[in-house]
């Protein structure tokens, strides 16, 4: 008895879509009208959640190579949001690095408080020493080996313009030894790098390591060990805390996960809107198709599969949307893919991980996601006012007289 | 008035055979319409037994009732209620894709219904491009084309002048004749009555006269 009643119903579905589909391009403009803006919901939802997906991507990248590594080891006491433990957190390079820190596969920095004064002000900052030969970071340290008359140092763009200060100048810094002892010296920038990271740069100086382990009388110390990739070998170092990637990057997720939930409120708008017009079209074709509607239960229709066809009716129009969609949204997508999206304000003091071109990465799964929750909404929204087709009287309906 | 009670049919008792050509005739409110909806399965009689084809309609649920409509019964209305985004062949066609007939049978059914109704050339325009007597002819192609056992027709001529009247009402006479169709017709007009065999006369829900045309 069932495949005989599948096959009834898969026969019923398929005139319902064969109606629904003439019904649909036999109403013209109408239709076409609410596929266009429907069409925006999925192109631009789409687009919007690819930005996201871009800008994650493009953070987590640009965190690793400047920031984060394959993982760190940090000084057990290192915590990088409380500038009141910093003078307690390092400790020599763990021997059981040291043959990888040798080969370049770790790169271990030491970071101290320290305060600049740039033109006369005061600054309160941290010093970074990074070993000028590093290849796991992106920072310019080998421009550290320059001689100058003074310590060579380098700084980001945004610090740069915080501080007022450019390629060549000088300018006092002061920190503390491992004694306590306070001691200042003149450091020249000599070179300005421009990161998307605003976590290494902001309020920071970078200075060659071993110098920095000289004056803080902290020989081979360091605070944080950066690993090159995650292919290195991490065993568990006593006094030290393995730092993964994912940890790590889980503020990016977090800030990402943020972002998307109060973009939702936004699409939602968006396909409210849609969901809108298609409801009212519904309302209005219900009311103005009652003849029709009374002729379909004449001619061998139940009522409830009227109701059906005009559900169907109105889930066609999500997906004649996604077709229309896809023959502007596609080329479109794909070249924001390749050109990006420009942000048209400065991005630099967003204070987070942000490109000023984010490039928009589309999956699969976003795609597929999105055309879900769009037919699914459309189907509802189109099955809600078709129910009153199930109580009409079909011999008033027939004669158009239901109000 | 509120929700008070009306009876529309008392104490009707009538039996169409196979292939009638006889018409419920009366004034309007005079219970013809209730009737013809009655027999068609689209209304039920609060009291009382209409038999259909072996059917009890009062007792039918909702798919057996469409199903008996489908399968047996075809429409004609006074507004030829055609589907009007699609084609004459569209509509035409509707019952038998309801029907699930092939491709191939439902094309050759199609044409040889427009055939006996004279508008083989008309398969591709849709009911707005049609005058009043097309669509009527139309609408009979569409309860003509499954064959059905009996037809009901609502007032058919009633938007249609003299001639395309005359026109449509002998070409459901000549299908009344060459398949044996039964038409029940329900009209006030006098053409139509001109050409029914059997004429059943209502007044105020109750059958006044019901008389057979003697045939020459």
């Amino acid at each position: 008895m069932t495949r005989p009643l599948n096959r009834t119903k898969s026969i019923a579905m398929k005139l319902a879509i064969k109606l629904a589909f003439r019904n649909l391009i036999g109403a013209g403009l109408r239709t076409w009208l609410n596929v266009i803006v429907l069409s925006f919901s999925y192109v631009i939802i789409i687009w919007m959640n690819g930005v996201m997906i871009g800008w994650e991507e493009q953070a987590k990248h640009d965190m690793t190579n400047w920031q984060i590594g394959g993982g760190q080891y940090w000084h057990q006491t290192y915590d990088p949001f409380d500038p009141f433990t910093l003078s307690e957190s390092h400790a020599p390079v763990p021997s059981e690095l040291t043959d990888a820190v040798a080969k370049g596969d770790i790169a271990p920095m030491l970071i101290v408080q320290g305060t600049l004064y740039p033109q006369g002000r005061m600054q309160s900052i941290a010093i970074k020493g990074i070993d000028p030969k590093q290849t796991v970071l992106s920072q310019p340290s080998h421009r550290l080996d320059t001689i100058v008359d003074g310590i060579p140092a380098i700084i980001g763009a945004m610090m740069a313009q915080d501080m007022a200060l450019q390629k060549g100048d000088r300018v006092t810094l002061r920190w503390r030894d491992a004694n306590g002892t306070f001691d200042a010296a003149t450091v020249v920038i000599v070179d300005i790098f421009t990161t998307n990271v605003p976590a290494v740069e902001s309020g920071q100086v970078y200075i060659s390591l071993q110098k920095l382990q000289e004056m803080t009388l902290l020989p081979n110390h360091a605070t944080t060990l950066t690993l090159k990739n995650n292919k290195v070998q991490t065993p568990e170092v006593d006094g030290w805390a393995i730092k993964t990637k994912d940890t790590l990057t889980k503020s990016v997720d977090d800030l990402i996960q943020t972002k998307t939930a109060g973009l939702s409120i936004f699409y939602f708008i968006l396909l409210l809107l849609a969901m809108l017009a298609i409801f009212d079209t519904m309302v209005l074709s219900i009311f103005r198709r009652q003849k029709e509607i009374g002729t379909y239960v004449a001619l061998g229709y139940t009522r409830h599969q009227v109701v059906g066809l005009f559900t169907v009716e109105g889930a066609m129009y999500s997906i004649l949307a996604a077709l229309v969609g896809a023959a502007y949204g596609l080329p479109f997508l794909a070249w924001q893919a390749k050109a990006g999206w420009t942000m048209p304000m400065d991005v630099s003091e967003f204070g987070m991980a942000i490109a000023q071109t984010l490039y928009p990465v589309y999956s699969l799964g976003l795609v597929v996601t999105t055309v879900l929750i769009v037919v699914l909404t459309t189907t509802i929204v189109s099955y809600w006012p078709s129910r009153k087709i199930a109580k009409m009287n079909p011999t008033e309906a027939l004669r158009g007289k239901i109000q | 008035m509120g929700k008070g009670e009306f009876t529309a049919l008392k104490g009707i008792n009538l039996t169409f055979g196979k292939g009638e050509f006889a018409g419920l005739i009366g004034p309007s409110g005079s219970g013809k319409t209730t009737l013809l909806n009655i027999i068609g399965s689209l209304d039920v009689p609060s009291d009382g037994e209409a038999m259909v084809l072996g059917n009890s309609i009062g007792k039918l649920n909702s798919k057996q009732a469409a199903q008996l409509r489908k399968e047996n019964l075809g429409f004609i209305f006074q507004s030829y209620n055609l589907l009007q985004v699609h084609t004459v062949y569209e509509n035409v066609e509707f019952p038998l894709l309801l029907l699930n007939h092939s491709a191939a049978e439902r094309k050759r059914m199609v044409l040889d219904a427009l055939e006996w109704v004279g508008l083989t050339d008309k398969i591709k325009s849709k009911p707005p491009q049609l005058s009043g007597g097309e669509c009527q002819r139309v609408a009979i192609a569409r309860a003509m084309v499954k064959r059905p056992s009996l037809v009901l027709a609502d007032e058919p001529t009633a938007n249609l002048d003299a001639a395309n009247s005359h026109n449509v009402l002998q070409t459901m006479e000549k299908l009344n004749r060459e398949l044996e169709t039964t038409f029940i017709f329900a009209t006030h007009d006098e053409k139509v009555i001109s050409y029914l065999r059997r004429k059943i006369f209502l007044l105020d829900g109750r059958v006044d006269n019901d008389e057979t045309v003697k045939s020459n």
